[in-house]
């Protein structure tokens, strides 16, 4: 062997060091496979192809694509919202939080050995996704509003309205900051939790929680894009309570969790062959969580990314407070806002005051949550108890929805239907029609047989063909 | 479906095609598959399963690692090898792999004769028709 190729097979044994322990036999089969491919391109095709391999299930396993996107989302959030200002107040604070807020949003990367992987569903990943580009976007948002908020202008008309404005009790950055972490510290894990493979939550139960979570959140963020002053802030509501927008919204808070919570309890009955109470409450009690939580998050980035952007963009702000400015509260500011500029200031700055609001809908749509879903997850825990053994409802603790199969997965199936396959495989194709009601009936033995990939073929038919109907 | 309407013959179509969709098994898939079924009983090796199937290396092996994963193929090293040549890393189909195989084998079979998987993947159609033929000899 020459020295190029005793360098080229100590870099394939080392390549194949970077799969995980299970995998190396992989790429060893690879190399050794190698040999008996002719000498010269195919023989490189072979080692490339291989080499493609290593690198992709190292990619795959050891999550490395991942990790590389989250290190780079999380290091520009980072580099975008770091404050710099030695005057704004809100300089320290805003340091502890967007270094809490990026391990937060590492969570999913971060906690695996105690969270474990997400669960085997796109809407799970889909979630935990979600939530991590959430959590990076609020980061810059929320620190650019902040720092406008607590930086003191130079002097004049401003200087008056920043001490008018920000002379309200409660505006403390501290407080805010520490709220808004704590806030974060409690929702990320909880979606995150309620992604993983042990909280064995159902997809379909992920879906409707997060399906109503995100309607919720955006009607609450068009009914108010500043918080909640609508006075200042509602540049497509004529700015009346009866607002059927506004309707819609408190209508969602409160039924949208419930019905999140109803759909859950139905799919999971429908899908699982034999569901159990506490598989149901717990469904339930998450669909219902899971819509607070993604409902809160969603109109709190929003609202934050909308406020952030009115602070740099003129024509937004001018967009949303398009009426007379009332500035409920402040005392004395009317006389203070002689100016184009002061109007135009005090307007940012009692939007990024609003914004607290958004803080009071991420504590309160959980607790509007909660009884809700104490009496839907009574209602399921009622009625799984009340048919033992009924149609969809089992008396024991039935099994928990199935973790998905792997990638491409492919339900298992028993040899006996090997059989039946060989029956299928033997009927003529559609270019060879045989009778039709003996393929209807093999069809409908492949249904009875319940093999998993051919499911499409006993649904419902249009025709209403009795033999192929389940 | 000679006494059918062009109607029911259309809606059966779409309800067999969708056998394809829902079987979770690539063309890729389906082919290894097949191949692996022409002798269920029977190891195979890497080289020899790129050469009936026509895949390069860099999208064989994840395939047959992903089937080694879900337990429907076995792999194993060669036990006796040739004096100055590495054992090689052989496979071949589960029992829960070959009636896996079997299964979407033959419902694409089914389709093989349909003018529109002929269109759209007659590589896989050949080597499906070919492994579920083979399937078929087998079960015999």
């Amino acid at each position: 062997m020459s020295g190029l190729g005793r360098a080229g097979a100590v870099l394939r044994r080392r390549a194949a060091r970077l799969l995980p322990a299970d995998r190396r036999d992989w790429a060893e089969a690879v190399w050794a496979e190698a040999r008996e491919v002719p000498p010269g391109p195919r023989r490189l095709a072979w080692r490339a192809g291989g080499t493609w391999m290593v690198a992709r299930e190292t990619l795959m396993r050891r999550r490395v694509g991942s990790a590389v996107l989250f290190a780079v989302a999380a290091a520009a959030a980072a580099w975008v919202a770091w404050p710099t200002s030695p005057a704004s107040s809100a300089t320290p604070g805003d340091r502890v939080y967007v270094i809490t807020m990026v391990l937060l949003a590492g969570l999913p990367l971060l906690a695996r050995p105690f969270l474990g992987p997400a669960g085997g569903s796109r809407a799970a990943r889909f979630l935990r996704a979600g939530t991590c580009a959430a959590v990076l976007a609020l980061i810059p948002a929320q620190t650019a509003v902040e720092q406008f908020a607590y930086t003191p202008p130079g002097g004049g008309t401003d200087l008056r309205v920043y001490q008018l404005i920000q002379s309200q009790p409660g505006n403390d950055p501290w407080t805010l900051q520490l709220i808004s972490l704590i806030i974060m510290a409690l929702y990320v894990p909880a979606i995150i939790w309620m992604t993983s493979r042990r909280a064995r939550i159902a997809p379909a139960t992920l879906a409707a929680g997060t399906g109503a979570g995100i309607a919720l959140g955006l009607v609450m963020y068009a009914v108010a894009p500043l918080g909640l002053s609508k006075d200042a802030t509602n540049p497509w509501l004529p700015g009346s309570d009866i607002d059927p927008l506004v309707l819609l919204a408190w209508l969602l808070v409160f039924c949208s969790p419930v019905a999140a919570a109803i759909i859950a309890d139905r799919r999971y009955t429908a899908l699982s062959s034999s569901p159990a109470p506490t598989g149901a409450v717990r469904q339930v009690v998450a669909a219902a969580l899971l819509t607070s939580l993604t409902g809160a998050l969603s109109v709190t980035v929003l609202g934050f990314g909308t406020t952030a952007t009115m602070l740099k963009a003129a024509w937004l702000r001018n967009w949303l407070y398009h009426g007379p400015h009332l500035l409920y509260g402040v005392q004395n500011l009317s006389s203070a806002l002689s100016t184009p500029s002061a109007i135009a200031y005090s307007h940012e700055l009692t939007g990024s005051s609003d914004t607290t609001t958004f803080l009071l809908i991420c504590i309160a749509f959980p607790l509007i949550a909660l009884p809700l879903t104490g009496w839907a997850a009574l209602s399921a825990w009622a009625g799984g108890v009340a048919a033992p053994g009924g149609p969809g409802r089992g008396s024991g603790p039935g099994p928990e929805p199935a973790p998905e199969p792997p990638d491409g997965g492919q339900p298992a199936v028993t040899v006996d239907n090997v059989s039946l396959a060989a029956d299928l495989a033997a009927l003529p194709g559609p270019r060879e029609p045989g009778p039709a009601t003996e393929q209807d009936q093999i069809v409908a033995n492949l249904a009875d047989a319940g093999l998993g990939p051919l499911r499409g073929l006993w649904r419902p038919d249009p025709l209403g063909r009795e033999s192929v109907a389940p | 479906l000679a006494d059918t309407t062009p109607r029911q013959h259309w809606i059966y179509l779409c309800r067999v095609l969708d056998v394809k969709r829902r079987s979770g098994f690539s063309k890729q898939t389906l082919s290894v598959l097949a191949a692996l079924c022409e002798e269920p009983s029977r190891w195979s090796h890497g080289y020899a399963l790129a050469g009936q199937t026509g895949l390069k290396s860099g999208t064989l092996y994840p395939i047959l690692i992903r089937l080694a994963d879900q337990g429907l193929v076995e792999a194993c090293w060669q036990d006796e090898t040739a004096p100055g040549r590495p054992r090689r890393h052989l496979y071949r189909l589960t029992a829960d792999g070959l009636a896996a195989a079997a299964t979407a084998l033959a419902a694409t079979y089914m389709l093989a004769g349909a003018d529109v998987a002929e269109q759209t993947a007659p590589a896989s159609t050949r080597a499906t028709r070919a492994g579920a033929s083979a399937l078929a000899r087998v079960m015999q």
